[in-house]
Order: structure tokens, then sequence, then C-alpha cells
């Protein structure tokens, strides 16, 4: 690392020595050894996936060359970094790609501090292993004290290939679903709410293209954390006393985890990078790309389980926190999956979903339906085509119909007494609750520490529907997928206000790039600011972004398949500096690729 | 430690859960306190603690057992911040009082919401945080604190806005 004297008048006013750092980066082909499976031909950083943990100061100017070793192109995308938008590494958007055989060489100022991540952003190489860590020491002081600090970053591994599940997933929407419901279900329904009133639900979810299972569209994955799957188990060391920085990063292809260290608070003092007013959980939800970093102290000469459960149910990451190697803590059970509930398709059509207000169907009930009637039963095929055909390929001999009346159709209810959390839809199945019965972080608990804009009013709204069509996995904004739309076009200087509605039963987590997505909690000028924004399905969350850089940017969801899917848009920022926006006609000439 | 001290240091305790907290790492070594309200006319020195969100300017201070110092504490931070002189216990069952503090909206960020302080919570009790061992300021305040610490014990001073202690807001109280 060498480091030179700043030229230029900014340099006269105030001579600095500026930090420079050069670092290199291999794509690599790597064998990926979960535990449970090897996985030939995966996609690594310097011989290894997760790559390694890039290491920056705030103020350094980093160079970074990356040497593409597939013989197909590649990409890096520095996911959360600002920086300009010929260095965000998305091929058709930011640059060409890289080529097999080439070198490119990425140059840019490091502007922030905190966790963030890298990956690529070349078809599924993210999926396959193409991911790792970014840790930005800050200039000041950080505004909290620990002992020592380890990465935590998950993925969800799974067997097939990322070109692979996506055929699958196109050919059959469920093909990576295990927890349908069966025909068993639907007479145990039938018996329990009436023939009519299940028949009537199912339809509406057929209506929805959506199945009542579709918390996660992809089983059958291994939870890894730095690498390891859960026999595995990845341990952090550490003394008794000490105060340890966990920076959890989720860079997984499609899966939420719930995370807990049985027998240790967390106190959640970063989000997305940016540091928020310290709060203490039991437990939280990483979304897909989403940060958080947590301070613990085990007081006591033992073993401690960091367990992540995928939102679904269906898979878990397992690591370990201990004072010597080889100690191990109780790993605990899955819980039982949660179902979504009439009060996730809030945003079918003939409700209204335009206010908070909306999103109250919390207390829907089974046996009444009237807020059934608003909706469009027209299309009586999607009874055909989704509710029967589920009946039909039902996985009735691997199911235990032993605890059918355990199902959780109780969860309908959840409006009352339930939990209740005002990022997801009142009475949603998702809703998520702390294993030990304390505290679950919510959205709402999220307050910027020190916070990076002015509060203003927002110059204009934008709505976002995110929407979607299961049984053809298309998935799509404004009913409109990527290759046939036209960019979102902003201005230099604007506060756009985006309204994302969810219409789908499905969890998004929306990564606008190069800008910050200051999350409205409803706390004014605290709001948090984030790089990805998680939206329930039947809720709606607004975000306010300032236009302050300029260039090409992408925007998507970020679980992989729905984002190849077409649940992507290219946003234009207009005006500006002048050298930029010559530099953004230049890469507007070829085409987008996600 | 005479009767008369003892009384005095039970009552600053009272507010919370371990009345009367062991030494270090609650190992039941003989009794300590955190020591007691002090005259600021017996005050030896001044020490300036400055709060910022969320840390301490001094991280640690040494005093000598029996002294009395004159704390003068300001808030320079954005937040509502606490300086509190107890053991570790002693903060962990304050805590929780500051949870039902922010609960209440008594604590509303960088703000002190000074009606629902003084709200009668029922059985004469309130939010009002007067206790002598301790200020809470909201951004921009200064107040004093006039301690005299008794004999060498575990003691840290330290900020119990809820997650402010576990993101490490405190600072060691060094013994001579």
């Amino acid at each position: 690392m060498k480091s030179r004297l700043v030229s230029g008048l900014l340099g006269l006013l105030m001579p600095a020595l500026v930090l420079a750092g050069e670092y290199n980066l291999t794509v690599d082909r790597v064998d990926i050894d979960t535990g449970d499976f090897v996985k030939k031909e995966g996609i690594g950083y310097n011989g290894k996936s997760p790559g390694p943990v890039m290491r920056f100061k705030e103020g350094e100017d980093v160079t970074i060359n990356v040497t593409n070793n597939l013989d197909e192109m590649t990409s890096i995308h520095w996911h959360g970094l600002i920086l300009p938008f010929d260095q965000d590494g998305v091929p058709g958007i930011s640059f060409p790609g890289i080529k097999p055989g080439e070198t490119f060489t990425y140059q840019f100022p490091i502007q922030q501090a905190g966790t963030y991540w890298f990956h690529s952003h070349s078809g599924f190489q993210e999926p396959d292993g193409a991911y790792g860590a970014i840790v930005i020491e800050p200039k000041k002081r950080e505004p909290f004290r620990y002992d020592r600090e380890y990465v935590v970053q998950l993925t969800d591994k799974h067997p097939h290939s990322g070109d692979r599940i996506m055929r699958n997933l196109k050919m059959m929407p469920d093909y990576y679903n295990r927890e349908q419901q069966t025909v068993g279900e639907f007479f145990s329904d039938a018996s329990k709410n009436g023939l009519m009133n299940t028949v009537r639900d199912r339809m509406a979810w057929g209506d929805m293209r959506m199945m009542k299972a579709d918390v996660e569209d992809l089983h059958g994955f291994t939870g890894l954390i730095n690498g390891k799957g859960p026999d595995q188990n990845w341990t952090g060391l550490f003394e008794p006393g000490e105060r340890i920085r966990l920076r959890f990063i989720n860079s997984s292809a499609m899966t939420y985890f719930d995370i807990r260290i049985p027998g240790l608070d967390m106190t959640v003092v970063q989000a997305d990078g940016n540091n928020v007013q310290p709060v203490n959980v039991d437990e939280f939800r990483i979304g897909v790309a989403e940060t958080y970093d947590v301070i613990v102290r085990p007081k006591d000469e033992q073993a401690y389980t960091i367990f992540a459960e995928s939102m679904g149910r269906s898979g878990y990451a397992r690591a370990t926190l201990a004072p010597e190697e080889g100690m191990e803590a109780a790993v605990p059970q899955l819980r039982e999956a949660a179902r979504l509930t009439m009060a996730d398709m809030g945003g079918m059509g003939g409700m209204d979903h335009g206010s908070m207000a909306g999103m109250d169907h919390g207390d829907m009930d089974m046996s009444d339906s009237n807020d059934m009637s608003g909706m469009d039963h027209s299309s009586m095929e999607g009874m055909d085509q989704s509710d029967m055909s589920k009946m039909d390929h039902s996985n009735m001999k691997g199911m235990d119909h032993s605890n059918m009346d355990g199902m959780d159709h109780g969860s309908m209810a959840m409006g009352k007494g339930g939990p209740s959390d005002p990022f997801y839809a009142k009475g949603s199945g998702l809703i998520p609750t702390a294993a030990n019965g304390g505290k679950f972080l919510s959205y709402a608990d999220l307050k910027a520490q020190d916070p990076l804009y002015e509060d203003r009013e927002p110059t204009r709204e934008i709505e976002l529907r995110l929407t979607g069509n299961m049984e053809r996995y298309i998935w799509s904004i404004n009913g409109v997928k990527y290759e046939d739309a036209d960019p979102i076009r902003l201005q230099y200087g604007e506060r756009v206000r985006f309204k994302f509605v969810n219409e789908t039963m499905m969890t998004h987590p929306m990564h606008l790039h190069g800008m910050w997505s200051i999350l409205d909690v409803g706390a004014g000028q605290w709001n948090p600011i984030k790089h990805t924004v998680s939206v329930q399905p039947g809720t709606t969350l607004y975000m306010e972004t300032e236009v302050d850089e300029p260039g090409q940017w992408a925007f998507h969801c970020h679980l992989s398949y729905h984002a190849a899917a077409g649940m992507f848009r290219k946003v234009i920022v207009e005006g500006g500096p002048e050298s930029t926006q010559a530099k953004a006609d230049v890469k507007t000439e070829k085409g987008g690729d996600a | 430690m005479n009767a008369s001290k003892f009384l005095v240091a039970a009552a600053v305790m009272s507010m919370s859960a371990t009345t009367f907290a062991a030494g270090a790492h609650g190992d039941g070594h003989g009794s300590s306190s955190s020591g007691e309200p002090g005259k600021a006319s017996e005050a030896g020195r001044t020490i300036t603690v400055e709060m910022y969100d969320n840390y301490y300017e001094p991280e640690s201070i040494e005093v000598t057992p029996g002294e009395t110092v004159r704390f003068m504490v300001k808030n320079e931070g954005n937040l509502v911040h606490e300086f509190n002189i107890g053991t570790p216990e002693m903060h962990e069952g304050h805590q929780k009082e500051m949870m039902m503090m922010v609960e209440h909206g008594v604590i509303q960020g960088g703000k002190l919401n000074h009606d629902m302080m003084n709200m009668d919570m029922g059985g004469g009790k309130s939010m009002k945080h007067d206790d002598p061992n301790s200020v809470l300021l909201e951004p921009g305040q200064s107040k004093e604190v006039v301690w005299k610490f008794s004999e060498k014990s575990d003691i840290e001073f330290a900020c119990n806005v809820p997650g402010h202690y576990q993101a490490g807001m405190y600072g060691d109280v060094n013994f001579k």
C-alpha cells in the first residue's frame, strides 16, 4: 500500500495523505464442499468460495484487478458501495463485462464504512459461489466497542447449478417446493371450514397463480456460514466477557434466514453498512443481500450455536461461538413451516392496497369471506391450473399426514392477538416471532445513528408494483418484465419517493444500485438508509432516494431467479456533472444483462 | 462501612434489581457498593465527561478509595444519554427500567418527555430518573454528579438507554 499527496485545489487548501491500496482477485472454477454434497464446477475468488474478505479503509482509493479464469464472461458488483457507475460491475449497464482470460481493473474511492459484500452480476455465477465479504474501517471511531469481530456470511448452496434451477423453475415453478398442500389437506380444510369455503380459498390462490406454501420457491439447499455446512460447523473463538461484533451478510440466491444465538442477547448496531441506534433483540430476519452487524457478549466459558433457520423452514445454517475449537452447543430443531395466509394475498386485484389502511385483511376469516367477493374470480381456469394440478402431483407418499390437525391454518386468526409487525400484512403467516418468546427485530426498530441526509419533502413519487405470474415463473415490475420495460428516468438532485406495492405472495428484497434507499419507518429524520429493502406480500412500503449519483444503475429484486425472470429495471439518472453524462451515453449502447 | 453509609447506598440502589450487588463478577467476596452521593465542597477535583453517540470521552477514569469527585457531564451527541455510576449488576437492573422509559415514550431518540417522566405510575412511583448516582441528558444539556467512591470494587459508569451499554457505552472506574 502506498500513499501520495493529493494535487489540485483541494490538495493545496488541505494537504492530506491519501490512502491507496491495490488488490487482486481471480475468478476461478472451484469445488464447493458443503458436508452434504460436493458441488463441482462452482465459482469462487482466489480459488475459494466464498472469496476473501476484502478489507478497505474509508477514504482509501482502491484499485482492484479482477482476472477472469472462466471460459465465460464475468463481472463483480460491489454491493452497497457508493461509487462511479462505470465501476459498479453490472454487464450491459455499467460496463460490457469481463471476457474470459481478461483482467479488468476497478478503481474507485471508498467513501463509506461498514459491512458489505461483492458478487458476480453475470448469469447465475453468484448462486454458483461467486461472492465474498467487504469490511470497511471508518475514518472516525465506531460508535460502539468490541474486542473482536467475525464476518458471518450466509448462503443457500444448492446441488444444482443456477442455470439448471432456472430451467426447472421455468418448466415447473413448484419444482423445488416440497411444502405443497396436498389432497389430504384439502379434505381436512373442507371438513373444518366447509367444502365451498375451501374451494373458494383454493380458487383464490389459484387466481393468484400462487400456492399457499410459496414462502420459498427453492428448497433442497444446504445453508452455509462462511462456506461451511451445518456439520462442518464454522467456529469463531472468544474469551468469556469479550464483546464480539458479528457481521452477518446474507449472500443467498433465494433464502431469508431467521437468526438467533440461544443464550445470548444480540445488539443490532448496523444495517446494510450504516450504523443504527442500537437495538437489543433475541432474533432477527435477514433478507437476501442485507447485512446486519450485531454485538454479543458471551460471559460464560461455553459454546453457543449461531442458528439460522430459513424463513420457510426448509433448511438452516449453523455455526458456533466457543472459547475453544471443537466445542459445540445444542443445535435447535427447525420450527414448523410458516404458511401464507389470506392476508398475504392483500395485493390481489379488486382489493384496496393504496394505503396502509387497505392492508387490514388481518381479521379475514375462512368462514366469512366478505372480502373475497371483491376478488375477481372470472378466470376459473385458475383453479384448474394451479389447485388441481397441485392435487395431482401431490407428494402423497412422502407426506406425513399424522399431524393434520396441527397444520397451521390457525394462523388465519393471527390478526387478533397474534404477532404483529407494521412491515407485514396484518394476519400474515410470515410475521416472525422469537423462538424464546422475546424480541424479534422489525424494520420499525431501525433508526439511523447519524443520519446521512437532511430530511426533506420528496420531489415526486414513483409507484412500483411488484408483480408476477408464478405459474409461468415470470416476475416483473408494474406487470412488465425487464426486457420489455423502459428505464426509470430520474433527475440528478431530486428526491424520489418510491412506493412499492407487493402484489405477489413472495417477499422481494429490492436493491437499488449506486444510491441509498432511505427506508420510511415513520421516523422522519431518523429513517435508516439501506441498500436492500424487503417488501412483504400484501404490503406497501415506501423508500426515498436522494438522486445524487449520475449515470445508470440496476434496480432489481435480489432473489436471483426473480431478477433473471424480469423483476429488474435500469435506472438512468439524467443531469449531473457533464463528464459522467457523456460516459453514460457510451455505456447505453450495449444491451442489458441481469 | 457504617450504618448510615449503608442506608444511603441501599437507597441509591433501590432502583436497580440487585439492591446489594457483590463485587467483581458477583463472586460474593464481601460487600461492596459503588459509593455514595458526595458533597460538592469535598470534591478534590472535577472530571469532565463528554457523552457522544454512543460512547464516553474519557472511557476510563482513576480514583482513590474514599475520594469525592465532581463530574461535569455533557451530552455532545444527538441522542439522549445517561451517565450512571454503578456495578455491572446495578446497570443490568437499571436497563430494565430504562427499557420501560422507552416503551412509555419517555425517551424518544434525541428527546425526553418530561410530562411522562413525572406521571404517577401508581404506588407513588414515577419515571423521574432523579437518583443521585446518575443523570439523564438530552443533546446539548450538561449536569453535575458529585460522587464519593467507597472501597475498591467493580464499578463502571454507563449509559443504560436500551442498547447503548451493550453496544459499549460504558467506562471503567479504576481504583489506585
